[in-house]
């Protein structure tokens, strides 16, 4: 016996109808889209599971519940990692040295993801005797501002983490800048912590990164160890 | 239950009610029901479903500078909705085990997108998100590897895989096994 799984049709997809009501097309792919959803029971069938869905979110979690909820966990995530661990600050200095960074690589997986090269980057630290590289197996001083520059060579995109024992906290998540990041931060924690830069080609979920191995293959990953 | 839509605020990012409202207008449902379908579990569901905007907030950048916002949306919830199955992967191979059963007396189809996310515990990791943005957001390959960041070839592999998984889960032949 032979079972279909569904996929794609000829014309048809279930991501395009949902687009389309989201408003996220336009041009000749809206009108070519709406034409083809007019006359087409498959997308028809689209369109009333979404209205279903529509439903259920209204009658199940009403708005205020929601944004109650979402403000919680927000509130909850921002006491716990940054507001009084880590407090995201101006940009600190324009002038600094080299950091000791380790560059591991993900291996490629295809032959169509490359790597673009030697990507590193450099962290700096401003404390009460001014501004400096990060050396190896150098304590942070209580107070010091930290400042991530990146050098990407090619990648696109970039993703910093922050994780020490139970716990990971996004720093960065965004373009892969050539230079140093919008806003410089401090690490109030005790002990021994991970600074985990990404870089790829592609988009990068920071909060699903816990350690090197969560990189999406093919990345650049830099590790950079904070003591305090 | 604590905090007012007014007050939400992402580190580094000030948040305002009108933002969370437009999100919820525009992405929640969809969101809702990925989280339902996979999950199968109400209260889970909800819970999940605040997770990820939780997410989507942190990541704003990333979510303003999407091709499309609604598959990157979906894509968040969908893995996120993947890692809380293979926490409890006991569960997850319980259901495919019961979904085999049921096969061996079925005489009708099955729900095609319930087989689908039953099967999904027998593919390997990788596979998975590549199988639910074929078969259930119906995304062609070329367009799943833009999505991915990875190559066609790579995604096709990744579905044959899916597909190899699912036939000798339920041990008939499967539509699309060409691939």
């Amino acid at each position: 016996m032979n079972l279909d799984l569904g996929g794609p049709g000829a014309g048809c997809s279930a991501m395009r109808v949902r687009r389309l009501l989201a408003g996220e097309l336009s041009g000749v792919e809206k009108e070519r889209t709406e034409a083809h959803v007019e006359g087409c029971e498959r997308c028809a069938a689209v369109r009333k599971a979404i209205a279903t869905e529509r439903d259920a979110l209204r009658r199940n979690v009403p708005f205020p519940e929601f944004a109650a909820a979402v403000a919680e966990k927000l509130a909850h995530r921002s006491q716990r990692s940054f507001a009084t661990r880590w407090a995201p600050l101006a940009a600190a200095a324009a002038v600094a040295l080299i950091a000791g960074t380790l560059l591991v690589r993900r291996p490629v997986e295809t032959e169509t993801v490359r790597s673009k090269g030697a990507a590193s980057a450099q962290l700096f630290v401003q404390d009460g005797k001014g501004v400096h590289e990060l050396a190896a197996g150098e304590p942070l001083a209580d107070g010091a501002r930290l400042l991530l520059s990146l050098q990407p060579s090619g990648r696109k995109r970039a993703a910093v983490v922050l994780v020490e024992p139970g716990e990971a906290s996004v720093i960065y998540q965004g373009p892969a800048v050539n230079g140093t990041l919008p806003e410089a931060f401090v690490w109030t924690g005790r002990g021994v912590a991970t600074l985990l830069v990404v870089l790829s080609d592609s988009a990068v979920d920071a909060t699903a990164i816990r350690s090197a191995a969560d990189a999406p293959r093919g990345s650049d990953v830099l590790t950079v160890t904070l003591r305090r | 239950m604590g905090g007012r839509a007014g007050d939400v605020a992402a580190p580094g990012a000030p948040m305002s009610a009108g933002l969370l409202a437009e999100l919820y207008e525009t992405h929640a449902a969809a969101v809702y029901g990925r989280c339902r379908y996979l999950l199968k579990d109400e209260a889970e569901a909800k819970d999940a479903l605040q997770d990820v905007f939780v997410k989507v907030l942190q990541a704003l950048p990333e979510f303003r500078a999407a091709a499309s916002a609604s598959t990157w949306v979906l894509r968040i919830a969908t893995h996120h909705c993947l890692n809380l199955l293979r926490a409890r992967k006991a569960l997850w191979r319980e259901q495919l085990r019961a979904a085999q059963a049921d096969r061996r007396q079925e005489t009708e189809g099955p729900d095609r997108r319930e087989l689908v996310r039953v099967l999904l515990a027998a593919a390997p990791e990788e596979a998975q998100e590549v199988a639910v943005l074929y078969f259930v957001d119906e995304l062609t390959q070329a367009e799943i590897a833009l999505e991915v960041g990875r190559s066609l070839p790579t995604v096709r592999k990744r579905l044959r895989e899916f597909l190899a998984c699912a036939r000798e889960a339920l041990g008939v032949e499967l539509e699309g096994a060409d691939l």
